[in-house]
This record gives C-alpha cells, structure tokens and sequence, in this order.
C-alpha cells in the first residue's frame, strides 16, 4: 500500500509535481509546462553564459568575501584591503567566538535552543491541528481554520506592544520559553496550513483499514500514516527553525538578560560596543556562524524549503 | 492582501474526491477529538495574536506607560499621532525606501528568472546562488556590511575606486542618504532571488503550446515576452510586488543594524520609530496608536495595489 501512496508525500496535495520541477538545484522530473530552448543560437548560448556567469558572481562573491573575512586577524580587517595580506587566514575569530567567556558562545547556545524548541513544538502542534481539520468535522472548524489562516496576515511588528505587556504579565518576557512560545505562534498558521494539505493528501481508507485491524489513533499517526507526513513536518519544521533563528525585532523587545541573548542580539550588542572593543573579526565570525544552519539547511533541505515557498509560505 | 489569501485558499482547496472530512456522528473521527486536537493551536493564537490585538485596540485609547497607572484619553493618542515629526518624518522616509525598492527588486528578479527558467546547462546551480542570500536573511548579511561599510577597510569603498566611481574614504553609515543607498543596494541584492523564485515558478507554469503558436507566428523574442509571458503570470508579478511592499514597509533590521536609524532620526523606519516610542520612550498607548495606524496603511496599501494589478480582461 504505502508504494502507491509515496507519491502523495508531497506537503500539499497542490503541489504538483510541476511545482516540484521548479527546485531550485533540485532534482528535475517529469516536466509538462517548461520553458525549453532546444534550439539556442549560439548568440544566445553566449548571451546566457555571460549573464550567468556575471549574476552568479555578484550574488556568490560578496557572500564568499566575507565568509573570507571571518578568518582574517583583526588588523588586516581593520585596514585597507590588500592583496598581500588578504589570504592570511586563521582560525582566531573563531577561537574567540567559542572561547569560554564569549558572549556570542552564549548567544549562539540560545538560538540553537530556541529555534529547535520552536521547529519541533511547531511541527508537533501544526500535525495536531492539521489532522483535525482535515479528517475531524465539528461545529465551526471552517471558521476556526479561516481564523488560523487570518492571523497570518496580520504582522507581529504591529502588535509588538500590546504583545510585549501581556508576556511581561505572564512572565514569560526575558525567559527563553516565552520566545518559543511567541515564535511558535508566528510560526503556527503556515504550518497548520501544510500540515492540513498533508492530511488531506492521504487516502482516508489508509486510515480506516489501520482502524480495522485496531491501532490505535496514536499509532495510526506515528506509525502508519508517519511517512506520508513528513514531508509536511518538515518543511513547517524548516520554516520555523529558519525563522527564528534570524529573528532580530522580537528578540530585541523581549529579551534584556545578556545571558539570555540570542545570535543576532548578541551581535548587535558586540557592533555597539555593549560588551567592551568592538571586534570587527568577532562580528563577521558571527555573522558567518549565524549563516552556516541557514546555507547547510537550505542546500540540504531544497526540496522542502521549496514546497513551502509554493504553497504561500512568505508574508512580508 | 486580498490576492494572498486567494491564493493560499486556492492552493489549500480540497482535492475533489478524496480526503473528505468524515460525517458528524463518525465512529473514528467523533467531533470532539478533532476539536481537542486543533485547541492547542488555536489556543496559542488567540493568545500570542488575537488578545494582543484587541489589547492594542484598548491601550491606544489610553496614556499606558511602562510602569506605573494609566488612564483612558480617548482619541488623544490617534489625534496627535501625525503632530510627532519623527513618526511623520518615519513614514516619508518608509515610503520613499519603499519606492525606491520595489521596481528594482521586480525588474531584478525578473531577469534572474529569465536567465535561470530554461533547463540549461548550470541553471540549476545560479538558481541556488541566487537564492543564497535571500536565504541568509536580512539580519546577518546587515552585520556583514557592517565591516564592508568602514571609510577606510570596507569593501564598498574598495569597489568604487576600483570602479573609478570615488577615490575617497566615504562613511557611508553616518551620513542619512548614503546610508539609504547602501541600505537599497542591499536589500534589492538580498531579496530579488525570492521574486525570481516566486516568477520562474509561473513561468514554468505557461503552457508550451502557446509559445509554439508564437513562433509559427514568428513573434520575436520581446514580443513573446511583452504579449504573453508577461500577461499570463500577471497573477504572480502582483503577489511578488505585495510581498516586496509589505517587507519594506515593515523593514527594521537592516537600519537598525546598520544606522541605529540615524544620524538623528534620518533613516527611522516605522516600525523603528514604534519600537523606539514603545521601548526607549516608554509611551505604550502611543506607541500602540501608531502600531494601529500601520496595520491599516499596509491593509490599505495592499488593496491598491491588488486593484492597480489587478487583472485584466
């Protein structure tokens, strides 16, 4: 049974399979709509190839030259570039990023503890909330769902105060938790949206005849239905993990506890000068660090990441 | 706003035939479990976003400091809201960052799609590069232009001599318009991969058969371009360009990052400008009316938008 149903793995029973082909880098399939040029001139083979090459540096350069930076010392960051000494690498920023008393060490701990902590919640939540709008009828789950999906419009930017007194109230304001718990939430709607899609992508006879043979609904879940729903899991897993690990505004507002920074507050704290010298070499070793999850999940993780994107994944 | 949720509610249709919730009075599906398995979400939505919106509704109506009782003003908070030059000066200084992104981004990512839409040799590895620092984010690649800013080490000085654009050791960071065009540079390099995302997929999406009509026709490339590809992903242009406009409008980090929204309060974006009122002044019920007031501009700026791209019969 599960060979016939793999194919419906797809977060999303509307993401077709024309979707898919769109990966950026990924893997190609069976492709109906493309926009092929068997017969490319050689001027426009030429045309492609300069401007290929030309964009493929503007946008991979900068990003290659600071990653650069991060393993020059602090005095040749701090002078004009020469090329003398510009490939002097070393691993010192670094060193210093993870020594003992690094209050980017702290802030990185932090986020790593809160985007797992959000990523898994949120896929946990979402599998709930999704199963029970796609196989549960109850009085007034469609004007729930449209609810859940009305939130996402609206910016957490615009709340931020309101947010901030209720949470100061809770206290869950300079408390790790209460960031999960607010990233959770931002998080939520997306992710009860696919995880709802990925439900529905199900045949519902997989479900029953698993019933039949007496699973419980738990087991039903974990074990039989697990494989045709990771997919979705996983990309509202990667979006939420993705999404606070940069997130800059709401960490700022309602943490104020050094030890309870995360990555990029820390930073930003090491740019003003809050912890002493401001280290240059420190900053973009950071930065680099910050940067690693987000490249290595993407790569990694393409063809979720995409899903996303085509299902209406971004606001603002 | 509208164009997005019709999109979503469409890519969320049900599939006909199959999945369909079951009845009431199901024996493995009784309504009360699937109202227990959706509580916890919903429960975390109405109290990270439905109460904190209707609380913003009541604070704006009063003088809610940080500390301390507050009482209610009334209108007081919305009356002055456009008497504070610094919340005016942020919304022009919004607006215009707005205006100055959006069509680049766009024309950007459009000509990324167009270079990366065809299966050609390497498409798949410039689709990834370009969508590398979109992926990045914002907030990071800011702190790197941090060093790439400096008069003296900085890059960005660096490429201009080479250029030959500027000999000079600029401070591009303490000087308000400088700063805005690093920033814009910045933000189109940064986010134009997701618009190219967002059109190669619509691109993709257009038949074949109409592109083989045009050439029996022997429409040239630009008019193909201009008659029919540009025509039929219109849907996805107009999505694109609202993401973009309502991601500027809300922009922060990369000026906060980058210029504390100085010098003065020259590159004060909105949200900047709430957050300072809310958490530097401590003016909350203040802060709260201007919040208030930037929801209904972006609600209102989406409806133009969605009518100004609408599309045509």
């Amino acid at each position: 049974m599960s060979t016939t149903t793999t194919r419906a793995a797809a977060p999303g029973p509307d993401l077709s399979t024309r979707t898919l082909t769109t990966t950026p880098g990924g893997r190609r399939r069976h492709h109906q709509g493309s926009v092929q040029h068997p017969r490319d001139t050689a001027v426009k083979r030429t045309l492609y190839a300069i401007a290929g090459i030309g964009s493929a540096l503007v946008f991979g350069v900068p990003l290659i030259w600071s990653i650069l930076r991060a393993f020059q010392s602090e005095a040749v960051i701090t002078s004009a570039p020469d090329p003398a000494t510009f490939f002097r690498l070393g691993w010192e920023n670094f060193a210093a990023v993870f020594g003992s008393s690094s209050h980017l060490l702290t802030g990185l701990l932090n986020s790593v503890i809160v985007s797992v902590c959000t990523a898994v919640l949120t896929a946990v939540l979402a599998t709930m909330a999704g199963y029970g709008f796609a196989r549960f009828r109850f009085r007034g789950s469609g004007l729930v769902f449209g609810l859940v999906l009305l939130t996402m419009m609206v910016p957490f930017q615009a709340i931020l105060t309101p947010l901030y007194l209720e949470m100061n109230a809770m206290g869950l304001t300079n408390s790790l938790l209460g960031l999960v718990l607010f990233y959770t939430t931002v998080n939520l709607p997306f992710g009860v949206f696919v995880m709802r899609n990925a439900f529905e992508s199900i045949p519902p006879d997989l479900e029953d005849s698993a019933f039949v043979d007496g699973a419980s609904r738990f087991r039903v879940v974990v074990s039989v239905l697990r494989p045709l729903l990771l997919p979705g899991a996983a990309t509202a897993a990667l979006y939420a993990f993705l999404a606070s690990w940069t997130e800059f505004l709401g960490a700022l507002t309602f943490l104020t506890k050094d030890s309870l920074y995360t990555l990029p507050v820390a930073l930003l704290n090491l740019q003003t000068g809050a912890y002493g010298q401001v280290s240059y070499g420190n900053l973009v070793a950071g930065s680099v660090v910050a940067m690693i999850p987000c490249i290595a999940l993407y790569v990694g993780l393409q063809r979720f990441y995409v899903a996303g994107l085509s299902s209406g994944a971004l606001k603002g | 706003m509208s164009t997005i949720s019709a999109r979503r509610s469409s890519v969320g249709r049900r599939p006909i035939g199959r999945g369909r919730a079951p009845s009431r009075n199901s024996l493995t599906h009784p309504p009360r479990t699937g109202a227990l398995l959706v509580t916890p979400a919903i429960a975390f939505v109405a109290v990270f976003v439905l109460a904190p919106l209707l609380f913003a509704l009541y604070i704006s109506f009063t003088n809610w400091p940080l500390i301390g009782p507050y009482r209610f003003i009334g209108l007081q908070n919305y009356a002055t809201l456009f008497q504070d030059p610094t919340f005016v000066h942020a919304i022009g200084y919004t607006l215009l960052y707005t205006a100055i992104v959006t069509v680049p981004i766009l024309v950007l990512g459009y000509f990324l799609a167009v270079l990366v839409r065809a299966r050609r040799r390497g498409s798949t590895v410039l689709r990834t590069v370009f969508f590398l620092p979109y992926v990045v984010g914002l907030t990071t690649l800011s702190f790197m232009l941090v060093l790439e800013a400096q008069p003296t080490s900085g890059a960005v000085n660096m490429v201009l001599r080479w250029l030959h654009v500027t000999d000079g050791t600029t401070a591009w960071l303490v000087n308000g318009p400088l700063a805005t065009v690093l920033i814009c540079v910045l933000v189109v390099w940064a986010v134009s991969g997701l618009t190219m995302v967002l059109l190669m997929s619509a691109m993709q999406g257009v038949p074949d058969e109409v592109y083989e009509s045009a050439q029996l026709e022997g429409a040239s490339w630009w008019q193909t371009e201009r008659m029919i590809t540009f025509p039929m992903i219109r849907p996805t242009v107009a999505l694109s360009v609202i993401i973009s406009v309502i991601g500027s409008l809300l922009a922060f980090n990369q000026f906060y990052i980058l210029t504390q929204g100085g010098p003065g309060t020259e590159t004060t974006t909105i949200v900047n400008a709430i957050y300072n009122r809310g958490f530097v002044n401590l003016q909350l019920g203040a802060a709260t009316a201007e919040s208030i007031a930037l929801v209904v501009v972006i609600a209102a700026v989406t409806l133009f938008q969605f009518w100004a791209l609408r599309e045509k019969d």
